[in-house]
């Protein structure tokens, strides 16, 4: 039998039975619209979260204080009997690779200006906040890269804290009260939106060495280290922990690459889409049986066609290849019309609400797509096995 | 026709073609057991949360120093502030009968050393009250002595994996530490109960309050767990707290105030919708189930053809077919929903024996919807073949 004629007649025996064979292949469809959407919904977050961090730049390293192997949270960070200092940070800045360092402390005070007052996050940080988590100032300028010990009493105030305290006016200049201190305003951070939660506009920017007066804290919470591009990270990592170990004594601190925390949090959401995904691929199962069932009627009702191309000379392998031709394009033509059904539901949903990432990657649609043609494959071998071994003269004589 | 002979019926058509009907039941089984059984995983993980929450104490509010706000955002969980929670502020608290405990908790992180092994642990200050708020336990010994909180005292609690990294398995209590510069008796150890939070319980060493302050030089809490007298009383216990925190610290409310049933509520919110979105995602499958069901119902009727219209011939009415068909197709769902059900029971029984630390739990609302779901799926789906086979032509039919 050549190609041609095994293509026409499978072909043929789906467009006869035209109801049963789009029923068959619409439960393929739904099975793979299913997995196409949620994987592209899983995907879309994906990307999103990995934004959302990446958004204060790619090449960091955070240097906390106390020692932890896990994400947990560290009692170090708020108490500690060997603060990460000050001086610590300075001796980071001149490691060789390294471009710039933030010190943090963070906390919570109340901020005046004339008679309003707003309860809001402080954080107090140096000059290198522009460059190392990647936020401008959208009027004015950010801390000045004073002397750490006598830093100036300068702030900067996130956005929403110019909405909420001065309520459009002009704030360049003007002294606000922090925790009962005077400070100038000299500049407003752009609008950065929530990140995990934290409304990042809502914060007041101050130097390190004042902050760390105003909350009594004699350590640093982290310290932010933004390294040239071309540096290995581990390498400098390596370094980090040696030039602090020699001026601790010992390893008291934990130092977290943002590759590394990519890769983790990469590996996580990885999983998160391909158990969606898996879960979809329920209904692709159901969709294989409905196959196995329609394929086993299908051969039954056509005992009489299978006796006649046996009569004919055609062999077992043929008659197989027939069933199984006719299982994997039905399956194929369902997986088709299910790739367009979910890509198309993932666009109209990204669409309709832009706050739902989708992302449909090629990767899941292709696997998808093999996934749908396997199943018809599988699901066709038991009948087409049944058809090929039916005795010609016996098939012939069927009704 | 009687309805027992319309079963009747529906029952021997479904028999007399066993290997498709033997099918169909399957991919109605597959369907319905995998929506039982994700629910079941999501009620499984709401329990278990809850627990652990639970776990945490009992009619618990958590003090903490500094107010954020920004609505709908997290309390401010770690960071300094401008004043301080003072150990004068816990003790204030006594005076209100809405509190039945109250423990302040300062945290830190020191080197802890016991011969020539040290290592880095979370140091907890507290008093003797955190036993009870925190449903904390002690495998050994005693946990901290009920004494004046201001004073400090020479004693600490050990989390059951520090002695075990400390000591192995020798004895512990009496025992002298060093915690920095500072030597401490051993009291007490806990019993392991894993992390709380975040928080590895079994790594943490709890010394007295006073102690703590000194050690890490300060005056500030970090918490104060407080236990209210009872669960009516929790709102007016987070009234009575804000109002003498707030008069100590002239007149500025400054401090946040979390309850722990707040916080349940919110999980138990996630969780919830979680249950039915994983649930829902399963029920696709039983849409593909019901498409199943419907192809192999018209074919069947194409099929039935001369006995459709030999049924028509003896009286049968148009509303007599369209019932027969449509018990079949519900008949057919129906059995494959019990044997779905049977199959996820049977499933979460074997896992439960294998996994007994994470309860895996069938809500009843699960079985009653999966069993209506499927029901419905069928009829709606029966509908259509049904329809068809009632409305033939009985002449035709018969000529078939």
């Amino acid at each position: 039998m050549r190609v041609t004629d095994h293509l026409k007649l499978t072909l043929g025996s789906v467009i006869a039975n035209r109801l049963r064979s789009f029923l068959t292949a619409l439960g393929i469809a739904v099975g793979i619209a299913a997995v196409v959407l949620l994987t592209s919904i899983g995907e879309g977050l994906h990307q999103y979260v990995l934004k959302e961090f990446t958004q204060f730049g790619t090449n960091l390293v955070a240097v906390m204080p106390g020692k932890t192997s896990t994400f947990g949270l560290s009692g170090a960070i708020v108490n500690n009997v060997r603060p990460l200092s000050l001086e610590d940070a300075e001796a980071l800045a001149h490691l060789p690779g390294i471009e710039s360092v933030v010190p943090m402390v963070q906390g919570n005070a109340a901020i005046e200006f004339e008679k309003r007052t707003r309860r809001t996050m402080v954080f107090g940080v140096g000059a290198g906040v522009p460059e190392v988590w990647q936020m401008k100032p959208s009027s004015g300028k950010f801390l000045p890269d004073d002397d750490s010990l006598h830093a100036r009493s300068f702030a900067v105030i996130g956005s929403k804290i110019h909405k909420e305290l001065f309520q459009g006016s002009n704030p360049l200049g003007k002294r606000i009260r922090i925790g009962g201190e005077s400070y100038r305003v000299i500049g407003v951070m752009e609008s950065k939106g929530q990140m995990l939660g934290f409304d990042l506009d809502d914060a007041v920017y101050v130097p390190t060495r004042k902050a760390m007066a105003l909350f009594n804290q004699e350590s640093l919470m982290e310290v932010d280290l933004l390294y040239a591009s071309e540096v290995d990270s581990t390498a400098l990592a390596k370094r980090i922990r040696q030039l602090l170990i020699k001026r601790h004594g010992n390893e008291d601190f934990t130092i977290i690459t943002q590759d590394q925390m990519l890769e983790t949090l990469s590996d996580i959401l990885n999983i998160l889409t391909l158990a969606v995904g898996a879960l979809g691929a329920i209904s692709l199962l159901v969709g294989g049986v409905g196959i196995l069932t329609i394929m086993t009627i299908s051969v039954q009702e056509r005992t009489r066609e299978v006796g006649l191309l046996r009569a004919l000379g055609a062999g077992r392998h043929q008659i197989m290849g027939l069933f199984l031709g006719e299982a994997t394009v039905l399956a194929a033509l369902g997986g088709l019309a299910g790739l367009i059904l979910g890509a198309g539901g993932a666009w109209l949903l990204g669409l309709g609400i832009p706050a739902l990432p989708t992302h449909t990657s090629w990767d899941y649609v292709l696997l998808a797509e093999g996934i749908a043609a396997a199943i018809g494959l599988i699901a066709g071998v038991a009948p087409a096995w049944q058809a090929a071994q039916l005795d010609p003269i016996d098939a012939l004589r069927a009704e | 026709m009687r309805i027992e002979d319309n079963i009747g019926f529906s029952f021997r058509a479904l028999t007399g073609a066993r290997g498709r009907s033997w099918l169909m039941l399957l991919a109605m089984a597959i369907g319905v057991s995998s929506v039982m059984l994700l629910t079941a995983l999501g009620e499984g993980a709401r329990f278990y949360v809850n627990d652990k929450f639970s776990g945490l104490g009992t009619h618990l509010l958590i003090v903490l120093p500094g107010r954020s706000e920004t609505t709908g955002g997290p309390p401010p969980l770690v960071g300094g502030t401008p004043r301080d929670l003072t150990l004068e502020d816990a003790l204030s608290l006594k005076r209100t009968s809405t509190i039945r405990l109250s423990a302040p908790v300062a945290l830190g992180s020191a080197p802890l050393s016991y011969g020539g092994l040290e290592r880095e642990v979370t140091v907890v200050g507290s008093t003797a009250e955190l036993e009870p708020i925190r449903n904390l336990e002690t495998q050994r010994g005693q946990f901290l002595p009920a004494m004046d909180p201001r004073r400090e005292a020479p004693v600490v609690v050990l989390g059951a994996k520090l002695k075990q990294i400390l000591f192995g398995n020798e004895q512990a209590l009496g025992q002298w530490v060093r915690l920095q510069d500072s030597r401490f008796q051993v009291i007490g150890v806990l019993s392991p109960a894993g992390e709380s939070l975040g928080m590895d319980v079994g790594e943490m060493a709890i010394i007295p309050v006073a102690s703590a302050l000194r050690l890490f030089n300060t005056n500030t809490l970090f918490r104060i767990m407080v236990q209210a007298s009872g669960k009516e009383a929790i709102p007016r216990a987070k009234r009575a707290i804000k109002e003498i925190i707030q008069t100590r610290h002239d007149g500025e409310d400054d401090i946040t105030i979390i309850t722990q049933d707040a916080l349940l509520a919110t999980f138990d919110g996630i969780f919830q919708a979680l249950t039915y979105t994983v649930a829902g995602i399963g029920a696709i499958s039983l849409v593909v189930a019901g498409i199943l069901i419907m192809n192999v119902m018209l074919i069947s009727v194409s099929r039935r053809t001369a006995e459709i219209g030999l049924l028509k011939a003896v009286g049968g009415a148009n509303n007599t077919i369209l019932r027969l068909f449509l018990t079949e197709a519900a008949l057919l769902s129906l059995s494959g929903a019990l044997a779905g059900v049977l199959l996820a029971y049977g499933i979460v029984w074997l896992a439960g024996s294998w996994y007994p630390d994470f309860p895996l739990i069938i809500p009843r609302w699960a079985l009653v919807a999966a069993l209506m779901v499927s029901l419905g799926v069928g009829l709606l789906f029966g509908v259509l073949p049904a329809r068809k086979a009632a409305r033939q032509d009985p002449v035709q039919a018969l000529m078939g």
